[in-house]
């Protein structure tokens, strides 16, 4: 059959409509017309001829109607005629349709943005090619116990020379560059230093020019930079120019080789400059700063290279007795990016599912009740002739409009949400920059809203249309078995809903209360946080990095900065509360000789100038504070933290005993303790207080090139901002001055990300209650409809307004009663799986198991009450000549 | 009405359809004696089966119409073959020989 002959007649058939009926209608009075004529011929009369005509036609319209279900396009015209009578309905329910509208559009709009959330960052492809063969190879050893600790360049040969697996292995550490000497402001910028397989692991192409290869990673290498598209445009104008150009870093030339896309963001989303890594052959184990990254060779999985590493890990214990328990854990790109959300984002993403269930269920018990109402509609339709198929097409036209409004209505609130989500991000989501409402995410909402519709459709549609006829129409639509089943599925589905909202609302809670504890641990210090403004400062030029230079330098700015009127106390210290761990060491104490090949575990050791204790309000415990005594020509002194005492000098008064950094064999003095102070979070609030050890070296015995400096101003932070640049360019031009902020913003950054998950599962537990209110709402108002009559006879029979109160909403208490026993149940099931996430609370915290059911009950007595009220409204003579 | 109507065979009715007009072109009326009287009474085809199956296959190509006048001087629509009409109906003919041959063997197999 010809494809032409059939696009020619669809054509005909849907839009010249009125000329193919008036033809057929043609058509079949002139057959009738020639079967009465030859009935006449056949000798009846003509009224006898016609009637008999007609009789062997068969009616007029059923053969019209037999010709066009023949027609080509015959299905989709029924379609569009579906489409048409659902729109129409819909718009004649306003309430209905906008409920459920927008029940659906939560629901779908909410999981559509959380799944566009975790697909950016956990499954999105990554901007490199075959990303999912590049590892990020760690340490973790016995005392330093980092899950994905540091290894150093003696290990790292050891590595690269029992390498099989993997291609060229290349090591890589962050860090911050001071880039100046061009005439501009000096900037700090991050940074890493990386060897010369690291940009062959990754495979992106450089935008311009060339990035480090083979060889370009020896002692005797030249000092070159690969720098990124941001910095490219930010600081050179874009111009191509800078290729082979020579730049100060440090103060040190190097020489610009190429340009990296902004794209490429690795080590971190905010790395803008490489330098190369000179490796020297190493003489000893450590400075441990650095991690690997190298790309599986073709055919080696990461569990091979794994075990290689394993293997390569015993070699490196017997080569150095300080290691116990040594592992070289090969993590894939996407786990080094993402590992430490993945747990949340899956939880969010398990609770942004029940909302969909809960708007899901709350549409479907919308659609039962309207179902009731209809059914006397679909009886009329069925006893005129309409095909029962015809019929559950209909109804189902018609919840799919409904799922597809939601689901364009859901599309745009997930778009708005993302952007508010990229913008709310509080950096600890990695790959945020990945995330965007993609096409999957698109595809995903349809399925979801059509699979939806479906759903929801289905049921109420199989229901009215397999009604009885006679006794839908007898009883007038209002209760007989159908409508008794129906209403003990909508009691179900209310159950439902109010125990996926009590599993949302626990879960919200116990973060809730997690959060709670977490904001209320004390970060160690006791200073008012609006008023502690901090900086990364960095002399510029690595030849401060000589102690003899670096020393006057940060005096100067100590000095300078104290005059700066406002400014209460100023100090230098190489770590900051709550998360700027600088420094982290084992150490020695006089007196316990340490076994053989052990070593003590290794803790926060931080360089702080005499003002740092007193400027954030560290307590002084025992002893004294340092002061301007301690220089580098005194006695060396030290002071420990509570914790750090409590640990390690079991009982013994700390004071007076000696302290050594990094222990024997480093060649270090020994330290006099002159006190103990306060407990300072170094690592992050949500660290056991065991981390809290800590050790002090003042500042001027011991020095560190790059250091914080925390003012605490008399007045508002941010008016001393710019007096303090000033002093500190003053006192030195090539000074750079970086991460500004107040001690609030960090407090505020430490706890930002279960803030944020907290905050949008709480979201998810608001938006269920939402819909599970107007679910029993519903369900009570239409209850209470239905039994107008019952009510009306009840008070005409003397029953008081509390009576018919008491009888409304103990049918809302049952229902809620058995919702929340369900809800607990589940729970206290799935709970455990949050435990991982709850600081200082248990996954079966009593209060939030009491509270969160008293509160549902409340909004059910509320969402019940008005229906309630209206029943006692119920005029008895009203109700009894309501039929 | 023949009281000893037989039920026609899915797609019986298009082929003897194709048949009818085979020599020239028909109206609806013409079709359906036709028919009557080459299977001898045995297919009557009523219009609630005809004219849908006209218009289906006038979509489908095989037939084309037209208004023109009838045997009493009466306006009627005419059916007749198209080129693609005329090659169905030789395809449909073969696969009938074919189907009616292996039909009466089987039924014919001891």
């Amino acid at each position: 059959m010809s494809l032409w002959s059939r696009l020619s007649s669809l054509w005909r058939n849907l839009l010249r409509k009125e000329d193919v009926e008036r033809d057929l209608d043609g058509e079949l009075h002139a057959y009738l017309d020639q079967l009465t004529e030859r009935n006449a011929r056949a000798g009846m009369n003509p009224a006898e001829a016609r009637r008999a005509a007609r009789m062997e036609l068969g009616g007029m319209e059923q053969v019209k109607e037999e010709v066009r279900g023949q027609r080509t396009g015959h299905l989709l015209e029924e379609i569009l005629h579906d489409v048409r009578y659902g729109v129409r309905t819909l718009r004649k329910n306003p309430g209905f349709t906008w409920v459920a509208a927008v029940a659906l559009a939560l629901g779908i709009g909410a999981n559509t943005a959380m799944f566009s959330v975790a697909y950016g960052i956990l499954l999105r492809p990554l901007p490199y090619p075959d990303a999912s063969r590049v590892a990020i190879v760690c340490m973790r050893y016995y005392p330093r116990d980092f899950a994905y600790g540091t290894l150093s360049i003696r290990d790292f040969e050891t590595w690269k020379a029992n390498n099989h697996a993997f291609e060229e292995p290349a090591l890589f550490d962050n860090t911050l560059l001071d880039i100046g000497g061009d005439g501009a402001v000096p900037e700090q910028v991050k940074g890493a230093i990386v060897t010369g397989g690291f940009f062959p692991a990754l495979r992106a192409p450089p935008l311009l020019g060339r990035y480090f290869g083979k060889g370009d990673d020896r002692a005797t290498s030249a000092s070159m930079v690969v720098i990124g598209e941001s910095l490219w445009r930010r600081r050179f104008h874009a111009s191509r120019d800078v290729l082979g150009s020579s730049i100060r870093i440090g103060g040190a030339p190097f020489a610009v080789i190429g340009v990296m896309p902004g794209a490429f963001r690795f080590p971190s989303a905010e790395t803008e400059a490489w330098t190369n890594l000179k490796l020297a052959p190493s003489t000893r184990f450590g400075p441990w700063f650095y991690r690997g990254v190298a790309r599986l060779k073709p055919g080696v999985t990461m569990q091979q290279a794994q075990a290689e590493t394993n293997a390569i890990g015993l070699r490196l214990m017997q080569q150095n007795n300080v290691y116990k328990r040594l592992g070289l854990p090969v993590l894939e790109l996407r786990t080094w990016f993402a590992g430490e959300v993945r747990q949340a984002l899956l939880i969010l993403m398990g609770a942004v599912g029940l909302v969909l269930l809960v708007a899901v269920v709350n549409v479907a018990n919308l659609m039962l009740a309207r179902g009731t109402v209809r059914d006397r509609e679909m009886a009329l339709r069925l006893s005129l002739g309409a095909a029962r198929g015809r019929l559950i097409r209909q109804l189902l036209m018609e919840s799919v409009l409904l799922a597809a409004a939601g689901g364009a209505a859901g599309t745009a609130l997930a778009y708005g949400a993302i952007r508010l989500l990229r913008a709310w991000n509080p950096g600890s989501l990695p790959l945020m920059e990945y995330v965007r409402l993609d096409a999957r995410a698109l595809i995903f909402t349809l399925a979801v809203s059509l699979l939806t519709g479906v759903l929801f459709g289905l049921y109420p549609a199989m229901q009215s249309a397999r009604a009885d006829l006679n006794s839908t129409l007898k009883e007038g639509g209002r209760s007989g078995s159908a409508g008794r089943r129906r209403a003990r599925i909508r009691a179900a589905l209310v159950v439902a809903e109010i125990a996926l909202s009590v599993m949302l609302l626990v879960g919200a809670g116990l973060f809730l209360r997690s959060l709670d504890r977490l904001q209320r641990v004390s970060g160690g210090f006791t200073g008012p946080t609006q008023q502690i403004l901090t900086m990364t400062i960095s002399p510029g030029d690595r030849k401060y990095q000589d102690a003899r230079l670096g020393v006057p330098f940060y005096r100067e700015v100590l000095r300078r900065v104290q005059a700066v009127p406002g400014v209460e106390w100023a100090a230098l210290s190489d770590a900051l509360p709550p998360d700027r761990q600088g420094d982290a060491d084992s150490f020695a104490i006089d007196g316990q000789p340490a076994i053989p090949g052990e070593i003590n575990p290794i803790v926060s050791d931080v360089t702080a100038s005499a003002g740092y204790f007193r400027a954030l309000g560290i307590p002084l415990l025992r002893g004294r504070y340092f002061d301007e005594h301690d220089t580098a020509d005194s006695e060396p002194v030290a002071l420990i933290s509570q914790s750090m005492e409590r640990r390690f000098f079991k009982g013994r008064d700390a004071i007076g005993q000696r302290l050594m950094q990094s222990g024997p064999g480093f060649g270090n003095a020994w330290l006099k303790i002159v006190g103990i102070v306060g407990d300072v979070k170094y690592l992050g609030r949500a660290e056991k207080r065991d981390s809290d050890a800590a050790y002090y070296m003042a500042f001027g015995q011991s020095y560190s090139q790059r250091m914080y400096l925390a003012v605490r101003a008399s007045g508002g932070a941010g008016g001393v901002m710019a007096d303090l640049r000033r002093e500190i360019q003053a006192a030195n031009p090539a000074a750079t001055v970086s991460r500004t902020g107040t001690m609030r913003q960090a407090l505020d950054r430490d706890v930002a990300e279960p803030r944020f998950h907290t905050a949008l599962l709480a979201l998810f537990a608001a938006t269920a209650l939402l819909m599970a209110s107007v679910g029993i709402y519903g369900l009570i108002s239409f209850s209470v409809a239905q039994r107008t009559q019952e009510i009306g006879v009840r008070i005409a029979l003397g029953a008081r307004p509390g009576d018919v109160l008491r009888l409304v909403i103990r049918q809302a208490m049952a229902l809620a009663a058995m919702g929340i026993a369900l809800g607990l149940a589940g729970s206290l099931a799935l709970t455990r799986l949050l435990q991982a996430m709850l600081f200082g609370t248990s996954a079966k915290d009593p209060f939030t198991f009491v509270l969160v059911p008293c509160a549902l009950l409340s909004v059910v007595l509320l969402a019940a009450a008005i229906p309630a009220r209206r029943a006692t409204r119920i005029s008895p003579v009203v109700a009894l000549r309501y039929e | 009405m023949s009281g000893k109507q037989t039920n026609l065979l899915q797609g019986t009715l298009d082929l003897l359809i194709l048949k009818a007009l085979a020599l020239e072109q028909m109206h609806g009326l013409g079709i359906s004696n036709r028919i009557a009287q080459i299977t001898r009474g045995t297919f009557v085809v009523k219009p609630g089966s005809l004219f849908p199956a006209l218009h289906r296959m006038e979509e489908a190509g095989w037939l084309a119409s037209s208004w023109g006048e009838s045997e009493n001087n009466r306006r009627a629509k005419y059916y007749k073959l198209t080129a693609a009409g005329r090659r169905q109906f030789e395809t449909e003919w073969r696969q009938w020989k074919t189907i009616a041959l292996a039909m009466r063997s089987a039924l014919d197999a001891q």
